[in-house]
């Protein structure tokens, strides 16, 4: 037999086909079918099962049909929740540990409760389940590792939360802004590349009189540290050294304190006490230029039915920093939304293969591809070319998510995770409404940083230290 | 005369033995009531208490022992909490929130009950009404003043339209405002509850005080200024403790609209308490925090029992003085 050689062209369209198929819904279900069936045989003999969760009804809507397959495959289904917010439940999830409570076999929460639970005793580890179901996360880039922890998987990601850079096209396509901007800064007017050239689009758009505000970043408490960390993490930064020394208090912490504080010139006045349910619809409704906010919310600029900002948005990668002299894009991953198990629970077998399947590519594109329960974002791989997904992100959309994905940026994550949002909260607010400056911000927060390093232990989040620096994206870029 | 004497003395005898036995009967009585009650207190309390002072003298990290292990530290988590310029600043805020929602229900409460306290027809309706707010939710309150003190909400537009002026007031965002603004709503939902005390002292005024000025030809301000507000005293203060106590652990209205923001405008104890115990999961200086503002309330509570006291002897003393002279 001779081999004949395959043409180039043949090898381009074979594999340009086969991406085609992937996008399919058809295709998607092929490649899942094989997923779910290792997760319905592993869990088929544990039998009947009731599960409990700590949940909120915002996140399990969506949830319940690819559930209901699930329980009707092995009898296992999740026939409870304790139904509460998403920032309630770390301190619901302390009571339960503190307790050594077995009531609640599954819940989901932000990973950067991870360290802590695991910490006091709390969580099942998933290594030996998944690999049991022959199960495995594919998450765009380094995501999968963000519910990692000394090596171990402790959470099933079903929300891929990440930001995404987005301004108005309207704005950035018009004719007479961009000759304008070219006039005034000798320069077009083209997607920013870092914080400068973010400002100053913002800045040149910034119009109050006609209701447009430059920014839509969230500054209150409880929000305003997670775009901190991610401007302090592009400079380079990190808040500790591996001996648990603060270290905000740095170049790079100056760099993002500027950034942080000089927003309010462009933001709303209000913006010191909103948070996403009084930011999103000015987003939405258009008063806003330019943000970074997460993926959920291109679903909800993008559908028609709720947004009048439909078609008018610019989607992409968040600009980028500088660290040794070379550019550095760092999106902000938190709070990555997975399911854990509680290891007291004498149901944690089967918990942890509900996970599994909830995490599954089938399961995932079901809940992240509902355009009325907007709550989990795309993060697998196959979920980019899917063509559901694109529907409900647009193509663009997906395409931001996933550079973004590709260098997302974790919350602190180290035992006590809490306690260090806390001191950014307290210290960051009072630089944000001028009861503090920015030095002082940047050596409160180290000075406050170092009570609580010492309060837990030094020797235990040195160990925690390494997760942390593990997690961080290993991409400067995306690809 | 002697036998006279001789004869009444046994009766008096008799008498005293029967007062005596009286007093035991009612002081019997009175532990009888108060016991179960008393047992009940001491069973729920003191576990409870027992437990924070445990905390308050171990450092415990909750992520890293369980609490039976925890390194037992003396006064030093006391020491930070006396220290700590955060716990200085959240009890200084607790007080102004606290002082100020106190005085403002107090004033409109009190208008609201001498307004309405003599009967007339439709007495109840407007009972119902004023007292509306107190039945609010607070998380419904806040959410509700979310909305209104918006900077383009309602409430700055009516103030516009009145004014004839643009008024764009950052009800919430201006760290100067929101401590003012947070108090003001606690006021509208706690004036009911001064309304109902003051409403009750009013109507139990005896009336023979305000007929005798009446006759004597005082006005109504003077009846009103030199009859009735001493009379009212101890309801005054009673309203008044009762409603600084709660106000000082005012927690759901500032929780749900600021969390203590922004800033740390409206980072009162409550808050505070909240954050260290709840989010940072530092049970042991939290359960600290909790003793330190307890021996304060006390205090104040003791306070108040002593001026209630006070007022009720001189109460006592000015109704019983024309008694005893008219007996004599």
């Amino acid at each position: 037999m001779t081999r004949q050689p395959m043409p180039r062209r043949r090898v381009l369209q074979g594999g340009l086909g086969l991406a085609a198929l992937g996008a399919t819904p058809l295709g998607n279900s092929a490649l899942a079918a094989d997923e779910g069936d290792s997760i319905v045989a592993a869990a088929k003999g544990i039998g009947k099962t009731d599960l409990k969760a700590i949940m909120w009804s915002n996140y399990f809507v969506p949830m319940k049909p690819p559930m209901e397959e699930f329980q009707k495959a092995t009898g296992i289904g999740i026939t409870s929740i304790k139904d509460l917010s998403t920032p309630t439940i770390p301190q619901a999830a302390m009571a339960e540990a503190l307790t050594r409570s077995g009531d609640f076999d599954l819940i989901h929460l932000g990973s950067e409760m991870i360290p802590s639970l695991v910490s006091a005793g709390y969580l099942e580890p998933l290594d030996e389940y998944m690999q049991k179901a022959n199960y495995k996360m594919n998450a765009v880039g380094d995501y999968g590792k963000l519910p990692t922890y000394d090596g171990k998987t402790y959470g099933i990601i079903t929300d891929g939360n990440i930001f995404v850079q987005q301004i108005r096209k309207d704005l950035m396509e018009n004719a007479d802004n961009q000759k304008k901007f070219e006039d005034k800064f000798s320069k077009p007017l083209a997607w920013p590349q870092n914080w400068d050239d973010e400002f100053r689009l913002m800045k040149f758009f910034h119009d109050p009189d006609k209701g447009i505000y430059g920014s839509g970043n969230l500054r209150s408490r409880g929000f305003g540290y997670v775009w901190f960390l991610m401007y302090l993490y592009s400079f380079g930064g990190f808040p500790f050294d591996p001996d648990m020394k603060p270290t905000v208090d740095t170049d790079a912490g100056k760099q993002a304190i500027e950034i942080y504080l000089r927003d309010k010139e462009v933001a709303f006045p209000d913006s010191p006490s909103w948070g996403t349910s009084q930011m999103i619809p000015h987003i939405a409704a258009g008063d806003v230029a330019a943000c970074q906010y997460w993926g959920g919310l291109i679903k909800l600029c993008e559908n028609p039915a709720k947004s009048k900002t439909a078609g008018k948005w610019l989607y992409g990668l968040v600009p980028g920093g500088e660290a040794n002299g070379k550019p550095l894009w760092r999106a902000a991953g938190m709070p990555v939304a997975v399911l854990v198990v509680n290891r007291n629970s004498p149901r944690k077998a089967a918990a942890a293969y509900m996970a599994c399947w909830l995490g599954t590519e089938k399961a995932s594109v079901q809940m992240v591809s509902d355009r009325v329960n907007t709550f989990h974002d795309a993060w697998t791989r196959p979920e980019m070319t899917d063509l559901r997904v694109a529907e409900a992100y647009s193509p663009e959309g997906v395409k931001a998510i996933k550079a973004n994905l590709e260098v997302a940026s974790p919350n602190i994550y180290l035992t006590g995770n809490q306690e260090f949002v806390d001191v950014l909260d307290k210290n960051l607010g009072q630089g944000y409404v001028g009861q503090l400056k920015a030095a002082e911000v940047l050596k409160n927060i180290d000075e406050d940083f170092a009570k609580v390093v010492k309060r837990i232990g030094t020797a235990k989040l040195k160990q925690d230290y390494k997760t942390y620096a593990a997690i961080m994206p290993t991409a400067t870029k995306p690809a | 005369m002697a036998v006279a004497m001789a004869g009444a003395l046994p009766a008096d005898a008799a008498s005293d033995r029967r007062d005596v036995s009286r007093s035991r009967a009612v002081r019997r009585f009175k532990w009888v009531i108060l016991a179960p009650l008393l047992l009940m207190l001491f069973s729920l309390l003191t576990p409870v208490l027992l437990l924070q002072l445990y905390f308050s003298f171990h450092q415990w990290t909750v992520y890293l022992s369980s609490w039976w292990n925890a390194d037992f530290v003396g006064f030093d988590i006391f020491g930070s909490v006396l220290t700590d310029p955060r716990f200085g600043w959240a009890l200084l805020r607790s007080l102004i929130f606290a002082g100020g929602s106190t005085i403002g229900c107090f004033v409109f409460g009190f208008l609201l009950a001498y307004l309405i306290y003599r009967p007339f027809r439709g007495q109840a309706l407007y009972y119902a009404l004023f007292i509306l707010p107190m039945l609010t939710v607070p998380i419904v309150i806040a959410y509700s003043a979310q909305m209104l003190l918006d900077r383009n909400g309602p409430l700055n537009d009516i103030l516009s339209m009145l004014t004839g002026h643009e008024i764009r007031v950052l009800w919430l965002s201006d760290p100067n405002i929101a401590l003012p603004t947070v108090t003001l709503l606690d006021i509208w939902n706690w004036t009911p509850f001064s309304f109902i005390i003051m409403l009750a002292g009013l109507a139990s005024l005896p009336k023979e005080p305000v007929e005798a000025a009446q006759i004597l030809g005082a006005s109504s301000w003077r009846i009103f200024w030199e009859v009735q507000l001493p009379l009212l005293r101890p309801v005054i203060l009673l309203a008044l403790v009762l409603r600084f106590l709660d106000a000082m652990g005012a927690f759901p209205i500032i929780w749900a609209l600021l969390q203590g923001g922004p800033g740390t405008a409206t980072e009162t104890l409550g808050i505070y308490i909240y954050i260290t115990t709840w989010q940072d999961f530092n049970v042991s200086l939290g359960a600290a925090q909790s003793y330190v503002t307890m021996v304060m309330m006390v205090v104040i509570v003791l306070v108040g029992i002593r001026l209630l006291r006070k007022e009720k002897r001189s109460f006592d003393s000015m109704y019983a003085k024309p008694r005893e002279t008219g007996a004599a």
